[in-house]
């Protein structure tokens, strides 16, 4: 699947913007501050309906506008598609559209369009906390299955109130969850587990693909056992003493991580920056692979000054990777030509001040 | 026009209706003959001033006791639970159920200060105390909350020899047993399981 067209209005520092984009992708080049990640933002919004880097729906909204509008003209296999969110500031009201249509629920509209995104900052999935991690895996495996969403909400929703039970010193009260955090906990550990298992050689074949030469791999870390539901009330029955003394569950989904390592120690105190930022984007592209197989279409990849700190090799690489992606439409931003690989031939565009135009010359300038 | 703001604040905190909505209600309020406006007022007086809760299920009731409660031919073996007096209506009117309730007044809900002691826990441990009950039926809603109220409930009635059991599953997701038609809530509740 991939973006025709991008309708934006209000957004960033986007005033108004009505955007045709090759099949194969795009590079946008301009200097940083002129609207590069926002376009790549606003491309991404309507995968999750919310913002790439978390900030919230009021903080998208253009200086001085009264909301925000994005639409995408989608090609997809069975034909054409679009997809639409728009908010507006006075009442926080969010309207999302499926081929013009709005859905009954905004869940089903998850799905529809689906995009893998890579920031700078996601180094963080391999130097940053286990949080990091465990929302990298609920957003791939969300996005691949509306019932590991369900069952996800529904296990944070039975986790919350079993937290205010604890808060209150309520053991009655936070037992009587315990038989819901384990029907919606079990499925979404299996889930994970099942993705680690499968992924993992995956993700050190990608690893040396972009040039890591030394052994990489992840393990879930958590309680495998907790698969089977009934394995939670012995669990939670030995972490009572705790969970009521620190007024948090301790056992569960929500508290596991993926480790990843290089050779026998973990990535994120052994591996160089360079060695860091190729196993995240290693992992992007494994989410990837997992969104493709799932929807059967392969999403876009939208990859944000992605080049930078890398050897001059590893560029290369990642460049014959993306362009041997079959399907896969790619948009790339850099602040400067010069930072990009040769190999990598796209259409060049120039984004300025939140406008966006496409160059007719080559992209050396 | 403080009036009118006034009852448009008043409608506006009910279930389901916004602000808009109240506007217009007291619009059309306003085009009625004043004795139909004064009648509203009259009745409204008089539900506040009538109607309670009932001591012995929590039901509403007009006078002592509700009238399942007064009525001796109902079956005081089975207890059904119920989170809201609304549900009682369903209940009976989509059913052939014969025994008695207790309403809980609400469901377990420690994120919205709603414990055991904000619902007739107390009142439901001396029903079945009392020892003519024999069953208790679950019938709180198929939500998160419901459910765990269903759960809390169970435990606390588990060693006072009572069979316990729950409404049958394929309630939609999420629903309340008020949106739930006749015959969907009559099977369930034929088709109840015993809690282990
Ligand atoms: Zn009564």
């Amino acid at each position: 699947m991939n973006v025709q067209q991008v309708h934006a209005t209000g957004f960033r520092n986007i005033g108004r913007l009505e955007l045709d984009l090759p099949r194969e992708g795009a590079i946008f080049l301009g200097p940083n501050g002129q609207g590069k990640t926002n376009l790549l933002e606003a491309i991404y919004y309507p995968v999750l309906f919310r913002s790439l880097r978390s900030a919230r729906d009021t903080e998208l909204i253009r200086h001085g506008e009264s909301g925000f509008r994005v639409r995408l003209d989608l090609t997809d296999p069975t034909g054409p598609r679009s997809i639409e969110a728009g908010f507006l500031a006075a009442g926080r009201r969010k309207r999302v559209a499926v081929d013009g249509a709005e859905p009954a629920r905004m869940n089903d509209a998850l799905g529809v369009w689906l995009a893998v995104a890579f920031l700078p900052s996601d180094v963080a999935l391999i130097s940053g906390g286990a949080s990091e991690r465990r929302q990298f895996l609920d957003r791939a495996l969300a996005l691949s299955d509306p019932r590991y969403l369900r069952n996800l909400r529904h296990y944070r929703a039975a986790i919350e109130q079993r937290n205010a039970a604890l808060r209150k010193g309520d053991a009655p009260s936070a037992a009587a969850f315990d038989p819901l955090v384990a029907r919606y906990g079990a499925p979404v550990i299996a889930a994970r587990l099942a993705w680690a298992e499968r992924c993992g050689p995956a993700w050190r074949d990608v690893c040396a693909t972009l040039g890591e030469p030394m052994a990489v791999s992840f393990a879930y870390r958590g309680r495998p056992e907790l698969v089977d539901p009934d394995a939670w009330p012995a669990a939670l029955a030995d972490a009572r003493g705790r969970d009521l003394a620190t007024a948090a569950t301790s056992v569960g989904p929500h508290r596991d991580d993926l480790t990843l390592s290089l050779g026998q120690v973990p990535l994120r105190v052994a591996g160089s920056t360079g060695q860091q930022r190729t196993a995240a984007i290693a992992l992007k592209l494994v989410e990837w692979d997992t969104l493709a197989e799932a929807s059967g279409s392969p999403p876009a990849l939208l990859l944000d000054d992605v080049f930078a700190e890398l050897d001059r090799d590893r560029q290369d690489r990642l460049a014959a990777r993306l362009l041997h992606t079959p399907g896969c439409q790619v948009l790339v931003t850099a602040p400067r030509p010069d930072e990009l690989p040769d190999a990598l031939h796209l259409p060049v565009f120039d984004v300025i001040r939140g406008e966006v135009t496409r160059r007719t010359a080559p992209r050396a300038a | 026009m403080a009036a009118i703001e006034d009852l448009v604040g008043e409608l506006s905190k009910l279930p389901g209706i916004g602000r808009k909505t109240a506007q217009r209600l007291t619009y059309h309020l306003l085009q009625q003959p004043r004795e139909r406006m004064n009648r509203l007022a009259r009745v409204l007086d008089t539900v506040a001033e009538r109607v309670a809760s009932c001591p012995e299920c929590g039901n509403f009731c007009e006078g002592e006791r509700c009238a399942i409660c007064s009525d001796s031919r109902r079956d005081g073996s089975v207890l059904c639970v119920v989170e809201e007096a609304s549900a009682v209506g369903q209940v009976e009117r989509s059913t052939t159920y014969k025994g008695r309730y207790l309403v809980l007044g609400g469901r377990l809900s420690p994120l919205e200060g709603v414990g055991p002691e904000q619902l007739r826990i107390g009142l439901l441990r001396h029903r079945v105390g009392a020892g003519e009950v024999r069953e208790v039926i679950l019938a709180t809603n198929p939500s998160l909350e419901g459910e765990a109220t269903a759960t809390f409930v169970h435990q606390l009635l588990a060693g006072m020899g009572v069979r316990v059991s729950r409404l049958a599953r394929g309630l939609p997701v999420g629903g309340d047993l008020e949106y739930i038609d006749g015959v969907t809530l009559s099977h369930a509740l034929e088709a109840r399981q015993e809690v282990p």
